[in-house]
């Protein structure tokens, strides 16, 4: 059960972090990564087994789309961007994480440790 | 100092994912050029080769489950997709707006046809079906497979490019729509001089920029090398269809004889109207055929 409460989070935030930072701009799977890890001082990591069955779970839902194109350095690189129902996403999850820390916080006070 | 050997990435994971046949070629380039980066990425700091490989096979623990995964998302989303072909989970904007007009376009072609009146009307609403037709496509990319989004969709872009272009050039070069056509393909001497020639000089190079834009899309789309080569010859395949098919079967079912009589006159047609505009269609093709050594098969 704890497991499984875990994952949940943790996909539950990977979604957030992923759409998040493609609301910025498209990026591939190594940038999206690098850059999570980059913001997060680390605290956030994800390995090639945990984000590419996201990001495919993610478009099969529609939120993002991935398409190949050259990257500065000319190789071909599949870049993932927002689309209109992914934009629409956002916001809500943002509130529900919002929401779960400050009930978090209220039961626990882990905010202020 | 010689040299180091790049891993073959690709390879590597398709050993890796060798249990899994329902890994699409493109899952398996898009994870071989994450691996790869990571490697680059631990090459940059101190890491040695071995090291750097060590670094970068970390990123999986278990492949047979992440092949697994991958196949359970993907198989899905297939399915999706083909449960995607009916009406009812079409866009509101292609039920509303590119299917009703691609139907009166299409009723206002077949009668005009069938009244045989206003030949460039004609044509044109026929075009217009095939532009609004690639109109309520687009309206469904997000449900494409990598087929119709690589190869159907740029090939019908392509094709519908290069009719829009020999309409116009008929509309500008001539009153009567058919007669360059016709007088190209039956009187090949034309090609020679005067306006038929202009006619088919100014198509043949607009076929350069049709081949770019299929093979452009079928990229974008991504499509592999041999996609691109199809997507961008697309129109050059529909004619040589069309002549090495249609006429053919003409002939055995309508007894139409013309083909038949002038086996030269059919060749050379077949040469004009495919071949030669499959080596234009291929020349503005060919700056995107370039493919990374992560996508080749």
């Amino acid at each position: 059960m704890t497991q499984r409460i875990r994952s949940q989070i943790t996909r539950g935030s990977g979604e957030l972090a992923i759409l998040s930072l493609l609301s910025e701009q498209p990026l591939y799977g190594f940038e999206i990564a690098k850059r999570i890890d980059e913001r997060t001082s680390g605290a956030m990591k994800f390995t090639l087994a945990s984000l590419y069955p996201l990001l495919y779970e993610m478009e099969k839902r529609g939120w993002v789309e991935g398409r190949w194109q050259a990257n500065h350095a000319g190789r071909d690189r599949r870049y993932y961007r927002l689309t209109p129902s992914g934009r629409k996403q956002l916001a809500p999850l943002k509130e529900e994480w919002r929401n779960f820390f400050q009930a978090l916080d209220a039961l626990t006070g882990v905010s202020h440790a | 100092m010689p040299e180091r050997m790049k891993p073959d990435w690709m390879q590597l994971v398709r050993e890796r994912l060798a249990a899994s046949r329902s890994c699409h070629q493109d899952v398996v380039a898009e994870l071989a050029a994450h691996l790869e980066e990571v490697y680059e990425d631990a090459r940059t700091g101190t890491s040695s080769d071995a090291e750097a490989m060590r670094i970068a096979f970390a990123q999986v623990d278990d492949w047979q489950a992440l092949a697994a995964e991958i196949a359970r998302t993907k198989s899905e989303e297939d399915s999706m997709n083909h449960q995607s072909m009916n009406f009812q989970s079409m866009s509101h904007r292609t039920k509303t707006v590119w299917l009703p007009a691609i139907a009166v376009l299409f009723g206002v072609g077949l009668l005009l046809l069938f009244v045989d009146r206003a030949a460039v009307l004609q044509r044109l609403s026929f075009i217009a079906c095939m532009a609004l037709l690639l109109c309520a496509v687009a309206s469904e990319a997000n449900r494409m497979n990598l087929r119709t989004s690589s190869l159907w969709l740029p090939g019908f872009v392509s094709l519908t490019a290069a009719s829009l272009l020999m309409f116009a050039e008929e509309i500008m070069l001539a009153r009567d729509p058919s007669f360059y056509f016709t007088d190209v393909s039956l009187r090949p001497g034309h090609l020679i001089s005067g306006l038929p020639r202009w006619f088919y000089i100014l198509w043949l190079l607009g076929q350069v920029l049709c081949g770019a834009l299929g093979a452009l899309l079928s990229r974008r789309g991504g499509g592999a090398r041999a996609t691109r080569v199809v997507a961008g010859a697309f129109p050059a395949l529909v004619m040589f269809l069309l002549c090495g098919l249609v006429i053919p079967v003409s002939a055995i079912f309508e007894h139409n004889t013309i083909a038949a009589s002038h086996p030269s006159r059919l060749a050379l047609g077949i040469v004009i109207w495919a071949a030669v505009p499959a080596v234009a269609l291929l020349l503005g093709a060919a700056p995107f055929l370039k493919e990374s050594t992560l996508r080749q098969a």
